[in-house]
């Protein structure tokens, strides 16, 4: 294999220039690797440091979710046990819309009159749909069994928390940046097919009408509720989130040990080893742009 | 220096005539100055509709359409050990010393050049392409490249950004990595005798209307010049998806009459569409090499074009206005154009484009290259398997996994169809008439008219 020619030390020899055209470059091999070569190389060049306490503090709203999910599903157990009745169940609906709104309140701007009669209507029709559709639901998977809506259920939860959106809200909150995504739809739509499921396994149409409007108003306004409060105080967002995740724990410790365990590993795993696994695989990145990537066009495309 | 040795090449890709594009004008032009030079070319690839089978092209090109059907994108399906059989063949009839594949996206390349290696053959790889490096498809293709190039021979590039991008992508050392640029045929693309008046100024647009190609550039670029220069013409020729923006745009800003749209151009027409215009625009977003400012230059156009790949390296600054792909950026590039346009003389302009690009000057570098990888040792599969290893820690173990069961099927195949059984065909010498300098180039399209 021949090796490059390097500069002689002639005076008269021309200096290798970065061209294609004029043929071969006369004193140079075509496979001359001149010390410009992958000068324009930037590497790394969007890479941000991160801050272990930051990346910790973040995490905390995936913990918050995760705990509200689990409160939910805690719900389901005590009724599908009979251990609540259909009046708690409504109270506790009741509780959850008037303290959601009450949430909402704080952080947005003033209602005026109208804004607030809209609302009111659209939850009223809401609360009416579901009342109505409620029958169908009661009966519609009679005929499975019940180890297949358990194992479906467990999954479509699973599926939930993985694709959900932890940073924003899946409903658009008014003055959220950004759209809804993909996933985060296919993840709201999971989270309302497995309340369904649990749903039909109820014994009276009532029941099925409050653990439904339960459970819908956990999936739709938890994250928007969630993202109100963290936008409006970052302190009283940690102090909900801490004190939900105590609530959480206190209460699946009554139920089961061995959930009670599991809990609390998912929890030290998404809070402390998941944050510093992140930031300890973050030197492998490997960033490469230059003078050949596609570039990107500055304006956006209308339709 | 010059080696009297006359090599017997094998060209493989899946991108050859009837289609029309760079890489196969590229292997078309390459083979035709490779056999005025007294070498034997034979070029494989996939079936087009009903063409399967042997062909012969002008200068005794033989084309071997192998019976396979495209599944995607112009490649033949993958199926790695499926074309061991015919590539052997071939290699045997032929007696072939040397295989030169093209172009990283064509699959059956990348099976010919694996056959070709574990067979003992000296192998060529010439990429045509640029690609990223963050996005899924080009991972994927990134790693295949890796697996091919880490046998390979020797490689050529079609510019210097072009080697940069490949050294990168495949972990080759750069000395291995020739740079090789494309040219164009100056005698078909030849300006007017007599000049075009020039009070009105007529742009030609010549590409592919796809979003790689800038076509969302040109919809942001052609209101503001056409407002900016009542005098300025556009001629936009070729078809794609973003068609339908382009006419969209003539609308809404009334430019029926001053933007004309061609629809897809064909090739043989390309230089006669040139030829009525005074700049080329070239909004492209990459672009390892492109030809299509060469032949523009060829026909006496001032090019105007975005900075982009290897672009800045194909023609000289006073031949061409570059332009950040950024659209006020462009409509001040070619606003300098229009004014440096009186100094262009198209004639010298082709005159000068005969020295700075040949198809003969690529194919004796390209020699230069065979030579060099002829001389370089043989090895035996265990040799070559260590240099599969480094190449990722399960990935590198999955390539050994492969080439040595391709080298088992060989050996299978030798046994079942042994190397004597196969017919080697004659080598017959047409007879070179000599022809005057003019007519030196062939024409693709010879035998169209």
């Amino acid at each position: 294999m021949e090796a490059s020619i390097g500069r002689r030390s002639s005076p008269t020899q021309p200096k290798w220039r970065k061209v294609a055209y004029g043929g071969m470059q006369p004193g140079f091999q075509d496979n001359h690797t001149d010390e410009s070569f992958l000068e324009d190389m930037i590497m790394n060049a969007s890479v941000v440091k991160r801050d272990l306490l930051k990346v910790m503090l973040d995490s905390v709203s995936i913990s918050q979710y995760v705990c509200i999910v689990a409160l939910v599903v805690l719900v389901w157990t005590y009724t599908l046990r009979s251990s609540f009745n259909e009046n708690s169940l409504m109270l506790l609906d009741i509780i959850l819309l008037g303290a959601g709104f009450f949430v909402f309140q704080l952080t947005a701007e003033m209602l005026s009159f109208d804004l607030l009669l809209s609302y009111v209507l659209k939850i009223f029709f809401f609360i009416t749909g579901v009342y109505f559709l409620s029958p169908i639901y009661h009966t519609l998977t009679r005929s499975i069994s019940s180890d297949s809506i358990w194992a479906l259920t467990a999954s479509l939860l699973v599926l939930h928390l993985f694709l959900h959106n932890y940073s924003g809200s899946t409903v658009k909150a008014p003055g959220a940046l950004e759209n809804p995504t993909f996933t985060s739809n296919i993840s709201l739509n999971a989270s309302i097919v497995a309340s369904l499921l649990i749903a039909s396994r109820l014994p009276s149409r009532l029941h099925v009408f409050a653990i439904v409007l339960f459970s819908l108003q956990v999936c739709l306004f938890a994250p928007l509720v969630s993202y109100c409060i963290k936008k409006c105080s970052f302190r009283l967002h940690l102090c909900f989130s801490f004190g939900l995740m105590a609530a959480t724990l206190f209460f699946v410790y009554r139920l089961h040990g061995l959930l009670f365990v599991l809990l609390s590993g998912i929890l030290v795993f998404v809070n402390l080893l998941g944050p510093y696994w992140l930031i300890r695989i973050q030197e492998y990145k490997f960033e490469i742009n230059g003078p050949w990537d596609e570039a990107k066009l500055c304006f956006n495309l209308t339709e | 220096m010059s080696k009297q040795e006359k090599h017997k090449i094998l060209m493989v890709s899946d991108f050859f005539y009837p289609n029309f594009g760079g890489v196969e004008s590229h292997i078309y032009y390459l083979s035709q100055c490779l056999i005025k030079l007294g070498h034997k070319v034979v070029v494989m690839t996939h079936a087009y509709q009903n063409r399967s089978g042997v062909r012969y092209m002008t200068g005794g090109l033989k084309v071997y359409y192998v019976p396979w059907k495209p599944f995607l994108m112009q490649n033949t399906l993958p199926t790695f050990y499926g074309t061991l059989p015919i590539i052997r063949t071939i290699l045997i009839q032929e007696k072939i010393s040397l295989v030169h594949g093209h172009q990283a996206f064509s699959t059956l390349c990348h099976e010919a050049l694996m056959h070709a290696r574990t067979m003992g053959y000296k192998v060529v790889f010439t990429d045509h392409s640029l690609y990223g490096f963050g996005d899924v498809e080009s991972i994927h293709m990134n790693k295949v490249l890796q697996f091919t190039l880490a046998d390979v021979t020797q490689a050529i590039c079609v510019s210097h950004t072009s080697k940069e991008n490949t050294v990168l992508r495949s972990g080759l050392p750069p000395e291995k990595v020739f740079v090789i640029p494309n040219a164009v045929d100056t005698a078909m693309f030849k300006p007017v005798p007599e000049r075009l008046s020039n009070h009105e100024i007529v742009i030609v647009v010549i590409s592919r209307l796809v979003y790689r190609k800038g076509a969302d550039l040109l919809v942001e670029v052609i209101p503001k010049v056409c407002r900016l220069h009542p005098n300025v013409r556009f001629i936009i020729g070729g078809d794609g998806p973003k068609r339908v923006r382009l006419e969209e745009m003539r609308e809404k800003h009334s430019l029926q009459d001053r933007v004309g749209m061609l629809g897809a151009v064909p090739h043989a027409k390309v230089q006669s569409v040139l030829i009525t215009g005074h700049i080329f625009l070239n909004s492209s977003l990459t672009e390892a090499f492109c030809i299509a400012i060469l032949e523009a230059a060829s026909c006496g156009l001032l090019t105007v074009s975005t900075r982009v790949g290897g672009v800045p390296e194909v023609l000289p600054d006073d031949m061409v206005v570059l332009a950040e792909p950024d659209p006020n950026d462009m409509v001040q590039a070619i606003t300098k154009a229009i004014h440096i346009l009186p100094q262009i003389d198209p004639q010298e302009m082709h005159t000068r484009m005969k020295t700075l690009y040949s198809w003969h000057d690529v194919a004796r570098r390209t020699e230069i290259v065979y030579d060099c990888a002829l001389r370089c040792s043989s090895q035996n599969l265990l040799e070559r398997l260590s240099r599969y290893l480094p190449c990722g820690a399960w990935a590198g173990k999955l390539f050994c996994l492969v080439m040595i069961i391709d080298f088992l099927f060989w050996r299978l195949l030798q046994l079942w169809q042994p190397d004597s059984n196969i017919e080697v065909v004659p080598d017959i010498h047409l007879t070179n008439h000599p022809r005057d300098k003019k007519s030196q180039d062939s024409n693709m399209y010879d035998h169209l008219r």
